[in-house]
């Protein structure tokens, strides 16, 4: 199918080439897609973080290829659902974005996926990260991550974290930060942070590793406190929260973040996908862009191809070591 | 004496539906305490639960008459079948198409005979969603089947 | 700022040209956008979101508040008029709604649910401004247990509407409940019942649920009679105006429905589904002829339906004053607003007061309108029930696969919507109750996740439920009321089976 697929193109753009008489036939099949609407798959409903997200960067990108790019929320599974219906899709015509979840961890906790993240996937770029934030009440004991841990340690399984579901990056991000600790908490899965949020202001549960955007409005006003950040450098939309690694004896590579990609189903020609990479990067390059998405809670990043294959590795292995954790402890 | 068949009907459905989740359930998944629930902890309480009403429905009916009412065997056909094929088209031949498809065949079983009115209903029908759902809502689906590739 | 000198700051916010101009335009839209059947409040929202990128932040959460509530009036018309209701709350509407349609009264009911939207959204709007720090400070101290232990009270407070037969409405919730448990389990990660479907790991689509069990059944019943009958009478003017016996008996149930909407919309979660069923049961219990109800009981559109528009505005108290979203469509306002670069939270009151005063005021404001946009569109929706059955059905057919598209994209979910209207067309014939499957569905996952999640923050000790008070109440509530039930089951028995 997707052999099939280059054939045609290549032909068709050579064949535009002779007509126009370019010599360069990379160059013609490069004017010559795409002759049609691109689709955008995104796994989450409209209005969501993720789908803002996306649409923050296909805006722009329609302009630079010349066809309108169509956002197809496909939402359901964390995500999976919007893989699977980019993987059905026309190749050369059909894109997505997606969270990390899908990718990483998903083809381990989702049962019956449909697809191979190695051999159906192809990485186009990393367009943004969020990490999460350690957040308790207010008045909670604990002043910073070093009391935090203390009194974890002081008290196993004493303190109740909440997260947004068993198996969320919430969930996971506890789990390794706990292993790291060398502690023990108490996992209480909710829905939603907006719950986990109310729980803590409550005082029915301790604490939560939570986004920043839904954490920073209560920290605001008192009702919170942040302890720590998961990601390597302070977070620009919390910049006073200290980063966890190497604090309070916690590893120097400690690092849980949430991230979001642009993809393709493999068999993309390389080309589209240079093409891609390229157009996506200097979007993410843009302020206007960048500020956007910070307020939103995310970072954007950008790379290579190879950068987004290479994170996908690495997480998927770090994520799975705590899955298999979670599941040899239950 | 005419039974109340469809209580009888209805509630034995009930028992074997509930008896059947609460069996799957059971097999399926971890049960766990009831100081620390299980997935299948709700799933098989519940299912007993429905087993149970089920026969509590059935059996007294057995001994009770009731009326018929007529099953529309016909009109039930034609209208699932023209919202299972809407379901299945949409995403591979596009709106128009699929809607006129499911306006044929769901009108099959209305009372009047003839085809220009049915054919005309679907070209209005398939006229009005697009103007509606596609110009108005801007809905993202395909409106046309995919030529080519 | 005190409450008067908010509400007049709110006034001259409110009132400005063009943020009154983008609060007709959400109204308008949200009521004709409603009346297609399946398309919700949640579907408008999120097909508007992109017009709201290029206007302020008032004006865009003015115009998503007036879409959001407009689409409400929307959805009451398409279930009174044709059983094609698109959440639970609409399917309680439709209870006595739609049989009042097939007895030639339909615009009385429309007028019924549109005077009681409009009455239960005021006094949403009064209890917001006066109570809003009261209601916020209730939402944060309800813990797990608490819900859990309120809404098994609303779940046996509802169970008992429309039952002939007690054992076949208490099937019916069970059955909802059970549907409920299809999906990723929260507190597991476990794919419950899914049978292979990825599709199914969210869970079963309340909207193609709402529409197979209401909507489809219906159709196919009709399909044939309704041609058989002809095409309903000319209805002249007079018969779409309430009789004064109508007017007398509407103040009392939208006067009791708006308080509990007002009371349980504050409660993050289900607020609205819960009110609407709460005031259907006590409306039906306080009634001298209980057996009216389910047969056009014009008490049965007009307090369910200001319970529902008052907790529609009271579900603002924990998104406006704590920053905290209730349910997905204020997950999606509040999402709007950070677009615009707002963050909402518990300082916003203080930090952008024109924000918080300027969407009471419009919420009153876009309330009216819509009273008196929709009271001389009766006529037009009700001339609507002229068209020739055999032309209208298939037309609805394909409106409501594509509203239930609406919902995620899902083909899977259209097709769904064939296999549930098999079941519903079944259980109609059997004359099992579908609004309580619903009910079942609605709170059937709230009640399993918070019990369970109760129950682990307690470290698995049930005394929990009666430790907290406001459980407490809850509990001793739900005992009550069954007591209640069994001693009259009881005493009917003992003056044996004739009576």
């Amino acid at each position: 199918m997707a052999a099939i697929d280059r054939r045609n193109l290549l032909v068709a753009s050579a064949l535009a080439g002779v007509g126009a008489l370019l010599p360069a036939l990379a160059v013609a099949q490069q004017a010559e897609w795409p002759t049609q609407p691109v689709h955008v798959y995104v796994g989450f409903p409209a209005g969501s973080s993720p789908d803002v997200l996306a649409r923050l960067v296909t805006e722009p990108l329609a302009e630079r290829l010349g066809q309108p790019v169509v956002v197809e929320n496909k939402p359901g599974a964390g995500g999976v659902i919007g893989v699977q219906q980019m993987l059905a899709g026309e190749p050369g015509y059909s894109f997505g974005t997606t969270i990390n979840g899908p990718l990483t961890t998903s083809p381990r906790l989702v049962p019956d996926i449909s697809y191979d993240v190695q051999n159906d996937i192809a990485p186009v770029a990393l367009m943004a990260t969020a990490p999460l934030v350690l957040a308790m009440a207010a008045d909670a004991g604990p002043a910073d991550l070093a009391g935090f841990i203390e009194a974890a340690k002081a008290d196993p399984g004493g303190i109740a974290y909440g997260s947004v579901g068993q198996g969320s990056g919430a969930h996971l991000t506890a789990e390794l930060f706990a292993d790291a600790a060398g502690i023990e908490m108490l996992h209480i899965p909710f829905t939603s942070y907006a719950e986990v949020t109310t729980s803590i202001i409550g005082g029915e549960i301790d604490a939560g590793f939570m986004a920043p955007s839904a954490a920073l409005p209560q920290v605001e006003a008192d009702k919170m406190k942040m302890l720590g950040v998961t990601s390597q450098q302070p977070f620009a939309q919390v910049p006073d929260v200290p980063v966890i690694a190497g604090n309070a004896g916690m590893p120097e590579d400690f690092r849980a973040e949430l991230w979001n990609a642009f993809i393709a189903p493999a068999g993309t020609d390389p080309a589209i996908i240079d093409r891609l990479n390229t157009a996506i990067n200097e979007i993410l390059q843009d302020p206007d862009v960048q500020e956007k998405m910070l307020a939103m809670g995310w970072k954007a990043e950008g790379g290579a191809p190879a950068d987004l294959a290479q994170r996908i590795t690495d997480d998927t292995q770090v994520w799975g070591a705590v899955i298999d954790r979670i599941e040899a402890a239950q | 004496m005419r039974r109340d068949w469809h209580d009888i009907w209805g509630g034995a459905a009930m028992a074997a539906i509930g008896a059947a989740v609460a069996f799957y359930a059971m097999g399926q998944y971890e049960f766990g305490t009831l100081r620390r629930m299980g997935p299948g902890f709700f799933p098989t309480v519940l299912g007993a639960l429905l087993a149970g009403l089920g026969l509590m429905i059935a059996l007294p009916a057995w001994r009770r008459s009731g009326e018929a009412r007529p099953f529309a065997a016909h009109e039930a056909l034609a209208v699932l079948a023209a919202i299972a094929l809407f379901g299945l088209g949409l995403q591979r031949l596009g709106l128009m198409p699929t809607t006129a498809v499911a306006v044929l065949v769901a009108s099959l079983p209305a009372p009047r005979r003839g085809w220009r009115w049915r054919v005309m209903l679907a070209v209005a029908i398939a006229a009005l969603t697009w103007l509606v759902f596609k110009e108005g809502l801007q809905m993202t689906m395909p409106v046309w089947p995919r030529l080519g590739t | 700022m005190t409450t008067l000198e908010g509400l007049l700051y709110g006034l001259t916010v409110a009132l400005q040209p063009d943020i009154l101009i983008y609060c007709v335009l959400g109204v308008v839209m949200g009521t004709f956008i409603g009346v297609l059947p399946g398309i919700g409040a949640m579907a408008a929202i999120s097909l508007l979101l992109p017009i709201t990128y290029y206007i302020t932040p008032e004006a865009a959460l003015i115009m998503l508040g007036g879409v959001y509530y407009g689409a409400q009036y929307g959805g009451a018309v398409a279930s009174i008029l044709l059983r094609l209701p698109g959440t639970p709350q609409s399917a309680v509407t439709s209870l006595d709604g739609y049989p009042m349609a097939r007895q030639g009264r339909a615009g009385v009911a429309l007028f019924a649910s549109m005077v009681a939207s409009f009455c239960g959204s005021i006094i949403g709007i009064v209890v917001l401004v006066l109570l809003a720090g009261f209601l916020s400070r209730a939402a944060t101290s309800f813990g797990a247990a608490d819900y859990a232990a309120m809404m098994v009270l609303g779940l046996v407070a509802a169970s008992t509407i429309g039952a002939k037969r007690p054992s076949k409405a208490f099937a019916m919730v069970v059955l909802g409940l059970i549907l409920g448990c299809v999906g990723t389990d929260v507190n597991s990660g476990v794919a419950r019942l899914t049978f292979g479907r990825t599709e199914l790991l969210d869970g079963i689509n309340l909207v193609a649920l709402a529409m197979g069990l209401f909507g489809v059944a219906e159709l196919i019943g009709n399909i044939t009679s309704a041609e058989r009958k002809g095409s309903p009478p000319h209805v002249s003017l007079r018969q779409l105006l309430p009789t004064r016996d109508d007017l007398r008996r509407m103040p009392g149930p939208i006067a009791r429905g708006g308080a509990l909407g007002s009371f349980f919309g504050a409660l993050p979660g289900t607020g609205s589904t819960i009110s609407s069923f709460l005031s259907y049961a006590m409306e039906r219990r306080i009634s001298r002829r209980p057996e009216r109800f389910g047969e056009g009981a014009v008490e049965g559109v007009a307090g369910p339906e200001a319970a529902n528009n008052s907790a529609a505005i009271s579900a603002f108290v924990p998104t406006l004053t704590l920053g905290i979203p209730g349910d997905p469509i204020m997950a999606l306002m509040l999402g709007a607003l950070v677009i615009h670069g707002v963050q909402p939270g518990p300082l916003m009151l203080e930090a952008r007061p024109e924000m918080f005063w300027g969407l009471v005021v419009s919420f009153g404001i876009g309330n009216l309108l819509l009273l008196i946009l929709n009271l001389p569109l009766i006529g037009i929706w009700v001339s609507m029930l002229r068209i020739p059955f055999r032309w209208l059905y298939p037309a609805i057919i394909v409106f409501v696969c594509l509203g239930v598209y609406s919902v995620r994209g899902s083909g899977f979910d259209i097709a769904a919507v064939a296999v549930i209207g098999a079941l519903g067309y079944l259980l109609a014939l059997a004359q099992f109750n579908p609004a309580l499957l619903l009910l079942g569905f609605v709170l059937g996952p709230l009640i399993e996740t918070n019990l369970r999640r109760a129950m682990l923050i307690s470290r698995g000790d049930p005394v929990v439920f009666l430790e907290r008070p406001i459980s407490a109440v809850f509990v001793v509530a739900t005992l009550a009321l069954i007591g209640s039930s069994l001693w009259g089951a009881w005493r009917r028995f003992r003056s044996g089976p004739a009576a």
